[in-house]
């Protein structure tokens, strides 16, 4: 980006363009590479991602318990829920249990079983899109338990009880 | 809110007589019946050792509280181990009163306190359900408590100065929707047993009623369900708390854990859809009181 913003003035005078860009890679390198992975970021990208899954869940609940006239965006949301399913096995990927974050170490001692948890959120969630699209109102229902449950069943297994949140206020009660 | 009109005025009226039980469902059949109380009651899960992949209602399951571990009972209708040689009165004697068929005091672990306000017709019927499981030969086990805390006779203390059986009176000022909700979240359904904060003796301080604890059974934390704005469960609509209970999925599309999810699994869930209202319209008219137990709770961000 800033190699494209310097475009014009290295056309014009070469060897000043190229003085002032290595100016600029010297004074700060994080124009120039990525910056280093951040367990901190780790945690924020992680946790947005999970806000995300819940917000659809939310959304495919507020559509059926008020009846509203959005049945038909029930397909669309299922699907999201399945890519979001591949996003959660790749975001925690890297082993980061230290800091503000529910992600028991489990996760990383269990590679394997939390790939299996989230292919089993993506199948339940592919399910909910081809029942949705029936439009069998208690079918769709059924499924959104069952796919709520594949969220139940790995929080049991890889995210801490509500009691050790990182969200638990100092000293509450 | 609930009552909406004459027609529903007409039949407050008429609900009025009667007590709010679960026995004023269609069915005839007591079996029936008190399998509905049973899941009203959250399918008494506390007496199945799902841990360790018990039988359903042997008992034998470690329910650890500030005091120690007590083991729940067998209710199967094994008649050494379980309840089988109970008589009626035997059974409602230790619901209402908290006290076993030789007299002695139950810890209470066992929630009396709550279930002493059930009427006879809805413990009747779930005596009905529960005699027509099949029986499970299995030993109860003793608490493994620090004394006093162990000892039967502290028990008898404990209800002596704690506890006096009463049944559930209705309010006539409230509708019958509202009465209904109160009888099931304060009886059968004993929703305070978790959700509402303990004195030092281990009983109930109402001052607080559903104000939530972190030191709730099993040593989870209890959510605040008061409807405080910020704290408690406030910002729920009616139809999130009836979702809730069905679906176990919380407004934010997160899912209930723990203990809370068991008894949404084996009860809540199957309770009638006019019964999960009426808790949802009892609920919005206790007393909010703030009590923060996470941060960030109910999508503060």
């Amino acid at each position: 980006m800033s190699a494209h913003l310097f475009r014009p003035l290295v056309r014009h005078a070469p060897g000043v363009g190229a003085l002032a860009l290595s100016v600029l890679l010297g004074a700060s390198p994080a124009h120039a590479q990525a910056p280093e992975t951040s367990d901190e970021g780790t945690l924020k990208y992680r946790q947005k991602l999970m806000s995300g899954v819940g917000a659809d869940m939310g959304a495919i609940g507020d559509i059926l318990k008020y009846g509203l006239p959005l049945q038909s965006l029930i397909v669309a949301h299922a699907q999201m829920l399945s890519q979001r399913a591949d996003l959660v096995a790749a975001a925690f990927e890297r082993d980061v249990s230290v800091g503000p974050t529910d992600a028991k170490p489990e996760i990383w001692a269990k590679p394997d079983e939390f790939r299996q948890m989230t292919q089993d959120m993506k199948a339940e969630a592919d399910k909910l899109a081809e029942i949705a699209a029936s439009g069998d109102a208690a079918a769709i229902g059924r499924q959104v338990k069952a796919l709520g449950g594949a969220c139940g069943s790995c929080h049991d297994s890889f995210r801490k009880p509500k009691e050790e949140s990182y969200k638990r206020a100092e000293g509450g009660s | 809110m609930i009552v909406r009109g004459a027609a529903a005025m007409l039949a407050a009226a008429a609900a009025l007589h009667a007590l709010p039980g679960l026995a004023a469902e269609p069915s005839g059949d007591p079996v029936v019946r008190g399998r509905a109380v049973l899941e009203a009651a959250g399918g008494c899960t506390c007496h199945t050792n799902i841990d360790d992949d018990g039988p359903p209602l042997a008992g034998g399951r470690p329910l650890s509280t500030p005091f120690g571990t007590y083991f729940s009972t067998n209710i199967t209708p094994d008649r050494e181990t379980g309840i089988g040689s109970w008589s009626d009165a035997d059974f409602i004697r230790a619901m209402r009163e908290g006290r076993a068929p030789d007299g002695s005091a139950y810890f209470p672990v066992f929630p009396y306190t709550s279930f002493t306000g059930m009427t006879d017709d809805d413990l009747l019927a779930l005596k009905a359900y529960l005699f027509s499981l099949p029986p499970v030969r299995r030993e109860n086990r003793p608490p493994e408590a620090w004394p006093p805390f162990s000892w039967r006779i502290s028990a008898s203390a404990w209800q002596w100065l704690n506890f006096a059986p009463s049944r559930f009176r209705p309010d006539p000022a409230r509708s019958p929707a509202w009465n209904r909700g109160a009888y099931l979240v304060h009886a059968v359904a004993h929703c305070g047993e978790c959700h509402t904060p303990r004195d030092l003796a281990g009983a109930l301080d109402t001052s607080r009623w559903l104000a939530g604890t972190s030191d709730g059974p099993e040593g989870e934390l209890a959510p605040n369900i008061t409807p405080h704005e910020t704290t408690g469960i406030g910002r729920w609509t009616a139809a999130d708390i009836v979702w809730y209970l069905q679906m176990g999925l919380e407004p934010d599309g997160d899912d209930a854990q723990g203990l809370m999810r068991e008894v949404i699994e084996h009860g809540y869930q199957h309770v009638s859809r006019g019964d999960l209202e009426a808790i949802a319209a009892y609920l919005a008219t206790v007393p909010p009181v703030e009590n923060r137990l996470l941060e960030h709770e109910h999508g503060d961000p």
